[in-house]
């Protein structure tokens, strides 16, 4: 039980620096555009690949836009609170997947709000976008958690048989 | 994550060329991030169409890893013809900042005629390789997602997957 508990507590550590450095590479991307600025484009060409980084779409920080858009940074910055969040919803017990409803709720705004702007039916406003990024993101550090915590738990028992010279 | 279960490796690539096509594809990229999401789900959806007992949060996240570093590779190949079209809609975006930005880093023109002269092997595996990082998380997320979406299978007295 306790060994359970470290585990959980360990990959709610690994899922929380992990927002936290992704977060921090979004606002690092305009911070160093002037004092390092090969820096800067590896890390807005990391980006590019999973970001469209339209300016219009973005919020700018000393004069640049972040490393994403705005509907990307609420799906990023909800992440995080997520992660800060889950201690106080779900303790370090062992983890479990949020009701499916629960996931169709938060997707149905981004979803909706995704497809509008594609099909160019509406122009969501920035404000939007990252409220719908917000409520998405939030609930993700659920479904990472517990996934990472059974692969973590599987590796580390595959590991301790090793170690202890057992075989399936 | 059991004997049971099929090969992970036919939906993972499956998967991840889609997710990797969707997302090298310049006009459709603005659905960002949510088409490795989406590959990921639908490498766990094909995962657990061929499986005979449930899927767990992990099978999920392994499965949706492994889609998420072929979308890599399928991405980086796609952006080798793409790479005229990925510069241009790149100068375009670099010229619209410059209307925004207060003031850009000096050289700022040069930079684009660069990158757009032909990258390197190795910032091209470098990129990859980054790349494959970014994807593999966003992929181990969807995958997870895919797996609480179509992962469940009826109660049966075969199922072992806990």
């Amino acid at each position: 039980m306790k060994k359970d508990q470290n585990t959980v507590l360990m990959t709610w550590l690994l899922v929380f620096l992990g927002g936290l450095l992704w977060n921090a590479a979004l606002l690092a991307a305009p911070a160093l555009r002037h004092h390092a600025p090969r820096v800067s484009a590896m890390i807005y060409a990391v980006f590019s690949p999973v970001c469209h980084q339209i300016p219009e779409r973005s919020f700018f920080f000393r004069g640049f836009p972040l490393a994403v858009c705005g509907r990307c940074l609420g799906i990023y910055l909800g992440f995080s609170a997520g992660t800060i969040l889950y201690p106080f919803l779900r303790r370090f017990s062992r983890p479990f997947l949020p009701a499916t409803s629960i996931f169709v709720l938060v997707s149905l705004p981004i979803g909706l709000d995704t497809a509008g702007n594609f099909l160019g039916l509406w122009a969501s406003p920035i404000w939007l976008r990252i409220t719908a990024g917000l409520a998405w993101g939030s609930v993700l550090p659920f479904y990472l958690i517990t996934g990472l915590y059974e692969v973590l738990r599987l590796f580390g028992g595959k590991l301790r048989l090793k170690s202890t010279g057992q075989t399936k | 994550m059991n004997d049971h279960k099929p090969n992970m490796l036919a939906p993972a690539l499956i998967g991840g060329a889609v997710a990797g096509v969707l997302s090298g594809i310049p006009f459709l990229n603005c659905f960002c991030c949510l088409w490795i999401i989406g590959g990921a789900v639908l490498a766990s959806y094909l995962l657990a169409k061929d499986s005979p007992v449930s899927l767990t949060p992990g099978d999920g996240a392994i499965v949706g890893t492994l889609a998420g570093i072929s979308a890599a590779v399928v991405d980086s190949l796609v952006g080798i013809p793409l790479h005229g079209l990925n510069v241009a809609v790149m100068r375009r975006m670099m010229e619209r900042l410059s209307e925004f930005a207060d003031e850009m880093p000096s050289g700022w023109e040069n930079w684009l005629d660069r990158t757009g002269g032909g990258a390197s092997i190795a910032m091209f595996f470098m990129g990859l390789f980054i790349s494959a990082a970014v994807f593999a998380a966003l992929g181990a997320l969807g995958g997870i997602i895919g797996a609480s979406l179509f992962g469940k299978k009826k109660a049966q007295g075969a199922d072992i997957a806990h």
